[in-house]
């Protein structure tokens, strides 16, 4: 009874299932009240959903109530064997009104306050939707049709419903929603032609809630018919200053057929004209050939757009064609790489104008543009070029592709034309990279080489230090190879020299007194030093040390004899004898070498005994040239063993004194006398007389210029006038000898002179310092200036003795020689 | 001596015309004449020269005081020099004749003298006038009646018969540059200058043509 439904009763509804239990199950699960509901508000129906059932069919049963207040009644509405997982439809029969249904069930209660029946009532959705579209005074509209929704009961047609209606173009996601009211049709207007819509509706009981929406439908809407829009000119072109072309863009039609219509005045005329050719130049375009161009005239052009519902003109387009030049890009474009003098390459780039453009006639004048970029550049570089067709590019990056463009543009007006298509040009690596490859590869060997030296000199360290940078020697005479002064043999070295023969040679001579002269300046230098008061040997051995690398070994005489000869010869005697020591000294203690020197190298022996003896001989005897080149020559190259030779007499002097000092000289000595003995026999005849002096004294050599310093000696001190008559003698010769020699210290001895003899000049210098001095230390000074170390031990050794006595003895020898050797 | 200064400037300026030398007299100033082929380089050059300046200022003032007036609808059909038939295309200028289109040029070139110095003058009562425009006008005031005294020497050269007589067009504008209605008064300077760059643009193209033709023989 429709009447009797009150919206207003509570129906509590109460599920209750019978769950029956088989043994060893489980009891099923707690059922639960999905929702009721009511199409139509005479019936409703309730849906619930089972609870777990155990594993077993179970049978649910709906009880209710109507009064919520009174349980009393319970009333089995529908019962029935539920099988699992199915959902149940429970409908009831009709309800009456004033009784509230309450359900429950026996073994457990599942309660659901359902709330006002009318929230149950939900309407099936409409059906039968239709849609029309009409058109009334050029709109459309949207008809729309429906029916309501069948129920089973064919009696309750008489239910009213409210409807709604929504619409959307089909292509949108936003609803447009419309209340229709009772009726079932709606008509939607200021739709969009051409638009397809879809469109759905749903109802609604006068209570209770919507019911879903319809299936949907969906209609065209017809497009209208309207005038087209107005057409837009795009743009004007010519491409060679002739002809030009004009394009536009059609307008909107509502898709009607349109026609297009190009109309043109030119200025100074009225008549208006039509585009002659709509054809050549494609569609929505008008192509004026040259009759129909003109220059220097404003075209006013317009586009008419026509369909059948009316036309439409475009904005009106002012063209001068003189302006709108643009040409075609640049054609014929030839990449060529030449190479310069310096063998750089450079880039050749020709090109023609595009063929339409009439150029030879200067009708059109264009002007060219180029662009290039390395291939994976970015950015590119433009080139300005003028009129020319050629361009050389010279600061190319070798070794890259570079991608090249041209185009090109009237020379005042117009635009720039599309850039010719990429040409690619590769350039070659330089040749120079390749260069600086290799010599990258050279520098990192060398300096790799440059590092393992230094490490293996870090490693030998002394040693290679020595190899590599053996010990300047000292000035040298051009020419002279040291190899042949080891092996010995004088001619060689003469012929080395240049003096081919022996007997030398004025060339010779020359040569020797350039080299004396040297030698003097340096033993100005080197006076002082020695003539310091050196105590002991080891201090000559210094010397000799820190001279080594001089070459000359011009007397045979070691440190004494030079010191001597210091006082007594020119001081080119000196420094020679210096030298001699020099060489001689290695870095080992001096005498040492000698034995090693003396021993193992005989040839040289002789020869520097010959020197030697050459000296000691022919200093008193033979003129200053001579003497000076023998010892030069000789002396120079036999340095080493002319100063263990001298050393060795003058080590016997010591011996005589004190062989403590120095027994290993005695040994030298003793093997020198040997050694002398041996090579006598092959030594010139000369030699051999020196050898004889040499035995009969035990330093032959070293006699004349012990003479002399024993005679400058005594001159000082004692004045005996048979001592000056030898140092007469040896002075005039030292004379001769220095004055070629030209010595400045030599002329010091001409003052000296004037005493009473020439030799005083050495004195002078012994004078002078003994003075200042005490006795001994005269003795000991004498010897001083040239290295006194062994006159020292002179001195020291024999101060009971009288000097003139012993040291007079032996020197007398070497000068009662003198004469025997002129 | 003067025109030559000119064509320093010109040359200094348009350097992309690469000439290479300026030919000095070698006989002294009696003998001395420049071969029609450097008259017609010089002319060239001067053309080109003024057609870049009026086009220059026109643009400038076109950007300052024309922008979204439409004068340029209102300016067809309305240069002074329009009554002198020019070839308006290539085949036109290549049937006239040589002469003739010297005269033409010559004609425009006198027609211009007017208006140029009254542009010159006249262009400095514009408001806020830039003095970029203001420079050009006067500059192609000068350089117009350079290259005026240039064309008549080609044309004294090249005519065979009598030297036709001057040709040129009379401007009555110069009432119209001194209008009070500022819109107008401008319109009268914009026209004014869209005909000058026309009008230079088209010596310039026809000494071009010309060049080539009776230079290069119609093979630049």
């Amino acid at each position: 009874m429709k009447q009797r439904f009150i919206s207003s009763v509570q129906i509590i509804l109460q599920l209750a299932l019978t769950t029956v239990g088989l043994t060893g199950q489980s009891y099923p699960g707690k059922p639960q009240i999905i929702r009721c509901r009511s199409l139509e508000k005479e019936t409703f129906s309730c849906w619930w959903k089972p609870g777990s059932d155990g594993g077993l069919p179970n049978n649910y049963t709906l009880f209710y109530s109507k009064d919520s207040r009174s349980r009393a009644v319970i009333v089995p509405l529908y019962s029935a064997l539920v099988r699992p997982h199915q959902n149940p439809v429970c409908s009831s029969g009709s309800l009456t009104a004033r009784k509230t249904l309450r359900c429950w069930s026996m073994s457990r209660e599942g309660q659901l306050n359902w709330g006002r029946v009318w929230s149950m009532i939900q309407p099936d959705a409409p059906v039968n939707l239709s849609l029309e579209t009409n058109k009334s005074a050029n709109l459309s509209y949207l008809w729309a049709k429906w029916s309501p929704p069948p129920l089973s009961d064919a009696s309750s047609n008489s239910h009213v419903y409210h409807y709604e209606l929504r619409l959307k173009p089909e292509e949108k996601e936003e609803w447009e929603t419309v209340s229709v009211g009772m009726q079932t049709h709606y008509e939607v207007s200021s739709l969009q032609a051409g638009v397809k819509y879809v469109v759905q509706v749903r109802c609604m009981l006068d209570l209770g809630e919507w019911s879903e929406w319809s299936s949907e439908k969906s209609i065209q809407i017809p497009r209208e018919r309207l005038p087209p829009e107005k057409p837009i000119i795009i743009k004007c072109r010519s491409p060679e200053k002739e002809t030009f072309t004009c394009w536009w863009k059609p307008a909107l039609d509502g898709g009607l057929s349109t026609s297009h219509t190009l109309l043109y005045s030119k200025e100074g005329e009225e008549k208006v004209y039509e585009c002659p050719d709509y054809k050549t130049a494609g569609p929505n375009s008008c192509y004026f050939d040259k009759k129909h161009t003109s220059f220097w005239t404003i075209y006013n052009i317009t586009v008419r757009a026509t369909n059948e519902m009316g036309s439409n003109v475009s904005d009106p387009h002012y063209v001068d064609v003189t302006y709108i030049v643009q040409p075609d890009p640049p054609v014929n474009i030839t990449l060529e790489l030449k190479k310069s003098i310096k063998r750089k390459p450079y880039l050749v780039l020709t090109w023609s104008p595009p063929p339409l453009a009439d150029v030879r006639s200067g009708w059109l004048t264009l002007e060219y543009e180029l662009r290039l970029k390395p291939e994976e550049g970015e950015e590119w570089e433009t080139i300005f070029v003028g009129q020319q067709t050629q361009c050389k590019m010279f600061s190319l990056n070798p070794g890259k592709r570079y991608i090249v463009q041209i185009h090109c543009k009237p020379d005042h007006h117009g635009l720039w034309s599309e850039w010719s298509p990429e040409m690619y040009i590769e350039i070659p690596t330089d040749f120079r990279v390749k260069d600086m490859v290799v010599w990258i590869i050279v520098g990192v060997l060398s300096s790799l080489i440059c590092l393992i030296m230094s490490w293996i000199m870090i490693m030998k360290g002394y040693r290679m230090m020595a190899f590599i940078l053996p010990p300047v020697p000292g000035p040298k005479i051009k020419g002279i190879d040291t190899h042949l002064l080891e092996t010995g043999k004088s001619e060689e070295l003469l012929s080395a020299l240049g003096c081919h023969g022996f007997p030398p040679t004025s060339d010779c001579e020359e040569l020797l007194i350039e080299y004396l002269e040297v030698e003097d300046s340096e033993d100005q230098q080197l006076m002082p030093s020695h003539g310091t008061p050196s105590k002991n040997t080891k201090i000559i051995l210094k010397e000799t040390d820190s001279d080594s690398g001089r070459g000359s070994c011009d007397s045979p005489s070691l440190l004494p004899v030079k010191s001597r000869e210091s006082r007594s010869l020119p001081s080119t005697l000196q420094t020679q004898d210096v030298r001699a020591k020099e060489k001689k000294g290695g870095k080992g203690s001096r005498e040492t070498q000698c034995k090693a020197s003396e021993q193992k190298t005989l040839p040289w022996h002789s020869e520097s005994i010959k020197s030697c003896t050459w000296l000691a001989a022919q200093l008193p005897s033979n003129q200053a040239a001579m003497f000076a080149y023998h010892s030069t020559v000789e002396a120079f190259k036999i340095t080493l063993n002319a100063t263990n030779v001298n050393t060795s007499p003058v080590l016997v002097g010591n011996e005589e004194n004190r062989q403590s000092l120095y027994p290993i000289a005695e040994t030298v000595y003793d093997d020198v006398e040997k050694i002398s003995e041996m090579e006598y026999s092959k030594t010139d005849p000369t030699t051999v007389q020196v050898r004889q002096n040499e035995h009969n004294d035990k330093s032959p050599f070293l006699n004349p210029k012990l003479m002399d310093y024993v005679e400058v000696h005594k001159v000082r001190q004692d004045e005996e006038p048979t001592l000056l008559l030898k140092h007469k003698e040896n002075s005039g010769k030292t004379k001769k000898c220095t004055l070629p020699g030209i010595s400045k210290e030599y002329t010091k001895v001409s003052t000296v002179v004037d005493h009473q003899i020439l030799v005083l000049l050495p004195d002078q210098r012994t004078q002078n310092t003994p003075v200042s001095q005490e006795p001994v230390a005269e003795t000991s000074q004498n010897p001083q200036q040239s290295q006194a170390e062994k006159n020292t031990s002179y001195s020291t050794t024999a101060p009971s003795d009288s000097r003139g006595d012993t040291s007079g003895s032996d020197y007398m020898d070497p000068s009662s020689f003198m004469p025997s050797f002129k | 001596g003067l025109l030559l200064v000119a064509l320093l400037v010109s040359h200094m300026l348009l350097t992309k015309e690469g000439v290479t030398s300026l030919p000095i007299c070698p006989n002294g100033p009696v003998n001395c004449q420049l071969s029609l082929e450097e008259l017609f380089d010089r002319a060239v050059k001067l053309s080109h020269y003024i057609h870049f300046l009026s086009s220059e200022m026109f643009n400038e003032f076109d950007e300052r005081y024309a922008q979204g007036r439409g004068f340029i609808a209102k300016a067809v059909n309305s240069c002074h020099t329009a009554s002198l038939t020019t070839p308006e295309d290539k085949e036109q200028a290549q049937q006239i004749h040589h002469e003739d289109l010297l005269n033409l040029i010559l004609g425009v070139l006198r027609s211009w003298n007017d208006p140029l110095i009254h542009l010159a003058s006249e262009v400095q009562r514009i408001k806020e006038a830039p003095e970029t425009i203001l420079w050009k006008a006067v500059e192609i005031e000068e350089q117009n009646k350079r290259l005026l005294e240039g064309m008549e020497k080609i044309v004294g050269r090249v005519h065979s018969g009598e030297v036709e007589n001057e040709i040129y067009t009379p401007w009555d504008g110069l009432p119209s540059l001194q209008l009070a209605d500022e819109d107008s008064r401008l319109f009268a300077f914009y026209n004014l200058l869209h005909c000058l760059r026309r009008d230079s643009h088209k010596i310039d193209n026809y000494l071009k043509l010309l060049k080539c033709r009776l230079i290069h023989d119609n093979n630049c």
